[in-house]
């Protein structure tokens, strides 16, 4: 056998090996890797060699998993730190208070707010219910150690088309209704159990997710300034007290399971990656945490994630220029039997890592038993910089934390294609009329209501939300583009939150798709009246190793970076996801911002339905962008020419608007995107139960199909009470025209004398509102 | 007594989850809530100093949540842990005429208690109803209306007109509430007769509907009810988010007044209680 001899049995009371590095070839070092399931790669295993090489000895199994966990992709971001710091570490502002595990920005005098989105794709393929319910567990865990209580969720979906025939699925992959099914179930049982409301997200549904659906999740935290935290121990001598669930083999190399391709096998290779999730511990998790904290009875605080406490107690500790002894022994486990290195990287749920001083160490044990969590003290601060971990009595690791929690950093080869604008476009495969075209569009996956979705997810518990994702008369609500909360009692200050995505531009031109993102960012924000203050990303995309993925991953990120700054919305957290591909190639660029927004007066608010009689603006340049559309999907039409957004163009409308809408112009607004002009006006008539009459005559010489559908960036719909029309056109001037307005109960669009489109609202309802019952089963 | 000395116990366990906004709906009306864990008013793995009796309250609560995961019954973990310790000193508060409200969860568990419908005195010594699954055998966060029924035997709505519809939004998966079937219509024909239905569900024009306005398909569009002496009420819908109007599902659509529909529930029994004691 190939490493017989080069693992050489310690002493001990347990299994334990020594792993003769030293020894190995670069075929046997690639074998161990593969083997410990660390995945490192040769030249990784190298440095490794080299490191334990300067200190005369081989490492343990523990150290070597140690290894593993923090330098795989998703907790060290090797191969997109480089490219991140170029773009968008730089965009700062004096309203970001923290880059924690969450970022914190200001919210008012004395509170601020916290907000991070990542992924939890990989184990949601494999196991939906409980992939999506831990994905929820470990984002909150995110705001909560900054020291904030959670106050929202959100939560993009991506998954194959809904009617993909079964003969069609790749060899191990899931059925895009079983996924979907299982992720909203797995939210919904999570989010609603540890109460924390479910207010915004999406869901997107593209062959591109057959084979690798994506769940990114994402978390909205509030605290007083005064009872915020960092994630780190606060000085020598500082107990690290574990609380929350137990420790056991699930979540066994999960960093590495979601740093490596989909394959047919990952069902059976990788079911024990897939942690297991319990809100009915969190909940009092929650509680005794925000307990403690608000009284000042800790000194740090960090969760338990990705690589488990290999990760936490070495960032822990090595953030304050210190290092950390732990005793595995004290950490209470599921079962008997663990091994050491399953203890230190298994990533078991409900976890947290707490730095607390001898003074406080009993008020804290007493806060936990009351809350009936269990919290244990595992290790303890020390000066010298290093972990050094005992199990038995034995010890089993000790290594220089800068050696271990720094990571390589990779400036991978990248392959930055141009978008090819010289290729002709495509002409529609079929002949549909215009008014058909809306009424498939409103009825297709990716624009019909959400509604079987939405009223799943508790949106309203702590009662402080004020716009909700649905929005419009009781009984025939639409989609709205933002909700907003009213997190602090005392204030009406709110805070709005949405989520933008366009997968289909960013696949044909990533640099402009990464800039269209962050502008329907801005457009969804500005909707609902607030000031875009910050966004967490989620950049899920495919195999970092090739070229062409990481040329789009550089050409996202610098779309995104370059709007961010110009527009002055800083990013204070994030998360990459790579290696989302399976057998049937990568998924497409999705590049995901969870935005937040300020609302100084939440009674300010506006929402898409249309309210009264009133006129109907659109704000914005209409042009003959139509790649990517909704659109070109629908009619089997191509072409590479994506929507650009102009920024100053956007920041001034995004100025403009804004100033309307504080001074009470506005009775109802809504973004363009999917679907365009058309199928924006038809959300606001379905939700506001009244027609309208427009007239495209203005929007200047285009395709009529552009007119309706293009997806032209930072565009609104605006209904003004007719009272109003004059000032509100004195304060957008030639950004607003004058297109129609609202009444009767029919949808009728004309050019001139000529009619676009015609649809009764019932027509225009009925059509957006079966969808997802349709292919999910249940019936409203 | 003076609305600020009414001292109101939210209580809670592990998987409660509305006792802030609870909280904050009787604090802003000038009361005094108290967050109580069950195990302050049971002794167990507390200090003296957080001990608490439930004779120190006026008003008991409790709110909305997954009590325990309600991984068995909805409500039926919180209602066995407290019958063991509590079941007399609850049945002595409800005999003084103090109040208790059940919200969703806590509707559940007062069910499971035997305190509601209450028939066969003030508890019963096992439940007399249950709050099954959903029809649709799904949670449902939704907008319902509720139609004001009761004639003013409820301590918890005598500032809600007779037949007044109200916006209360609900948010569970188990809010049917069934009767043992063999005494099913004989069961309701007492709660009528003894004036104990407090809310039905109806649709935006007034009338008894199916799903979704009666979001769990309870017969008789039952949403609330409260036992025969009016002092205990449980609720599926939930009063405390719409305390306020600006978090009605369509307040952006025009209002008469800025005070939520749930608010008058908090201030109906907050002023029973002030005149009684």
């Amino acid at each position: 056998m190939a490493l017989e001899g080069l693992y050489k049995k310690i002493e001990a009371p347990f299994p334990l090996s020594e792993v003769l590095l030293s020894k190995a070839d670069d075929e046997q070092l690639k074998l161990i890797a593969a083997e410990s399931g660390t995945g490192l790669s040769l030249d990784e295993m190298k440095m490794l060699v080299a490191y334990f090489k300067d200190l005369g000895r081989d490492p343990t199994e523990v150290e070597l998993q140690a290894i593993g966990q923090a330098w795989s992709e998703h907790c060290c971001y090797k191969s997109s730190k480089q490219i991140l710091r170029e773009f968008v570490f730089g965009i700062d502002s004096p309203r970001v208070i923290d880059r924690g595990d969450a970022g914190v920005m200001h919210f008012d005098t004395e509170n601020v707010y916290s907000l991070r989105i990542e992924s939890h794709n990989h184990p949601s393929a494999v196991e939906p219910y409980g992939g999506a319910a831990t994905g929820i567990g470990g984002i909150v865990r995110d705001v909560l150690c900054m020291g904030c209580q959670p106050v929202a969720l959100i939560d993009p979906l991506f998954f194959g088309r809904l009617d993909t025939p079964n003969a069609e699925l790749p060899k191990g992959t899931k059925h895009p209704t079983y996924l979907f099914g299982g992720v909203v179930s797995g939210i919904r049982d999570y989010g609603n159990r540890i109460g924390v409301p479910t207010i915004s997200g999406s869901v997107v549904f593209d062959d591109s997710y057959t084979g690798n659906c994506l769940v990114n999740v994402g978390c909205i935290g509030i605290a007083r300034k005064e009872h915020l935290y960092k994630n780190r121990v606060g000085g020598i001598g500082d107990n690290l007290v574990l609380v929350g669930g137990r420790t056991g083999r699930d979540g066994i190399h999960g960093v590495t399971f979601a740093s490596a391709v989909l394959t047919g096998e990952s069902e059976t290779e990788s079911r024990g990656a897939v942690q297991l999730g319990d809100p009915i511990t969190k909940e009092p998790v929650i509680h005794s945490v925000l307990e403690v904290g608000r009284r000042k009875l800790i000194t740090g605080m960090k969760d338990l994630g990705g690589g488990g406490l290999s990760c936490v107690c070495g960032e822990l500790a090595f953030a304050a220029g210190f290092g950390v002894e732990v005793q595995l022994d004290r950490v209470p486990l599921k079962e008997d039997g663990l091994l050491p290195w399953e203890i230190w990287v298994s990533e078991s749920q409900e976890r947290m890592m707490l730095a607390v001083t001898d003074e406080n160490l009993e008020e804290v044990l007493h806060i936990f038993k009351f809350n009936d969590v269990e919290a244990n003290v595992v290790g303890r601060v020390i000066p010298e910089p290093l972990a050094r971990v005992f199990f038995k009595g034995i010890k089993v690791l000790e290594m220089d934390l800068k050696f271990l929690t720094g990571g390589p950093e990779y400036c991978r080869p990248r392959e930055i294609r141009k978008p090819e604008y010289g290729t002709p476009e495509k002409a529609p495969a079929r002949d549909v009329s215009h008014t058909d075209a809306l009424l498939e569009l409103l009825a297709s996956e990716n624009i019909c209501s959400r509604d079987w979705v939405i009223h799943q997810y508790d949106h309203e518990v702590r009662g402080c939300t004020v716009l909700k994702p649905l929005q419009g008369a009781l009984g025939h609500a639409c989609h709205g583009d933002a909700s907003v909360l009213k997190p602090v009692e005392e204030s009406w200050q709110g805070l709005a939150v949405c989520t933008a995505t366009n997968p289909w531009v960013m696949a044909i031109d990533p640099y402009r798709g990464g800039k269209a993102v962050i502008d329907e960012m801005c457009r969804n924000l500005v909707a609902v009246g607030a000031r875009p203050d910050a966004f967490s990303n989620c950049l899920n995309f495919g195999n970092p190793e090739k070229p062409e993925r990481l040329g789009e991953f550089h050409e996202a990120v610098r779309g995104m970076g370059e709007a961010a700054a110009k527009l002055d919305i800083p990013t204070p957290s994030g998360n990459v996801s790579f290696y989302n591909e399976s057998e049937t190639g990568s998924v497409m660029p999705t590049a995901v911002v969870l935005g937040t927004g300020i609302i100084p007066d939440v009674r300010k608010s506006i929402t898409t339905d249309l309210k009264s009689d009133g006129v109907i603006y659109l704000v914005g340049r209409t042009g003959p962008e139509m790649g990517g559309s909704a659109y070109h999907r629908l009619t089997g039409a191509s072409s590479p020419k994506v929507p650009d957004t102009d920024l100053e163009v956007l920041r001034d409308a995004m100025k403009a608007l804004l100033i309307a809408m504080d001074e009470g112009l506005v009775s109802s607004c809504h973004d363009i995107s999917d679907g365009g002009l058309a199928v924006a006006i038809a959300e606001m008539c379905i939700g506001g139960r009244k027609g309208a009459e427009l007239d495209l005559e203005s929007l200047g010489p285009l395709p009529e199909e552009a007119a309706l559908f293009s997806e032209s960036c930072s565009r609104w719909l605006v209904e003004v009470p007719r009272d109003s029309a004059e000032r509100f056109e004195a304060i957008l001037g030639p950004a607003a025209t004058l297109i129609g307005a609202a009444l009767g109960d029919e949808l009728l669009i004309t050019r001139g004398e000529e009619i676009l489109v015609s649809a009764s609202l019932t027509e225009l309802e009925n059509a957006w509102r079966g969808t997802l019952w349709r292919l999910m089963g249940g019936s409203e | 007594m003076k609305l600020e000395d009414i001292k109101v116990c939210i209580l809670r366990i592990e998987g409660t989850n509305c006792e802030t906004e609870s909280y904050q709906a009787f604090e802003r009306l000038g009361a005094k809530p108290e967050m109580v864990h069950l195990k302050q008013l049971t002794g167990q793995d507390v200090r003296e100093s957080e001990k608490r009796s439930i004779t120190d309250y006026q008003i008991l609560m409790i709110p909305g949540g997954f009590s325990s995961g309600d991984y068995v019954r909805a409500g039926a973990i919180f209602a066995a842990r407290m019958k063991t310790k509590l079941a007399a000193p609850m049945e002595e508060f409800i005999r003084e005429g103090r109040a208790v409200l059940g919200v969703c969860n806590g509707f559940q568990v007062l069910v499971e208690m035997g305190f509601l419908p209450g028939i066969d005195g003030i508890m019963s010594p096992v439940p007399q109803a249950v709050l099954s699954t959903n029809d649709s055998s799904r949670f449902e966060c939704r907008p319902t209306l509720l139609k004001y029924e009761n004639n003013y035997n409820c301590i918890f709505t005598q500032k809600i007109k007779s037949g007044q519809v109200l916006l209360i939004p609900s948010a569970h998966a188990e809010g049917k509430l069934l009767f043992p079937h063999d005494r099913a219509e004989q069961i309701y024909r007492q709660l009528e007769d003894n004036d104990q239905i407090v809310f039905r569900y109806v649709d935006p024009n007034g009338e008894y509907a199916g799903y979704p306005w009666n979001p769990n398909g309870s017969p008789h569009n039952i949403a609330g009810i409260c036992n025969p002496s009016g002092n205990v009420m449980g609720m599926m819908p939930h009063p405390e988010r719409v305390f306020h109007r600006y978090t009605h599902p369509d307040w952006t659509r025009g209002f008469g007044s800025e005070i939520g529909d749930g608010r008058a529930i908090f201030e109906s029994v907050l002023d029973h209680i002030s005149k009684k004691f």
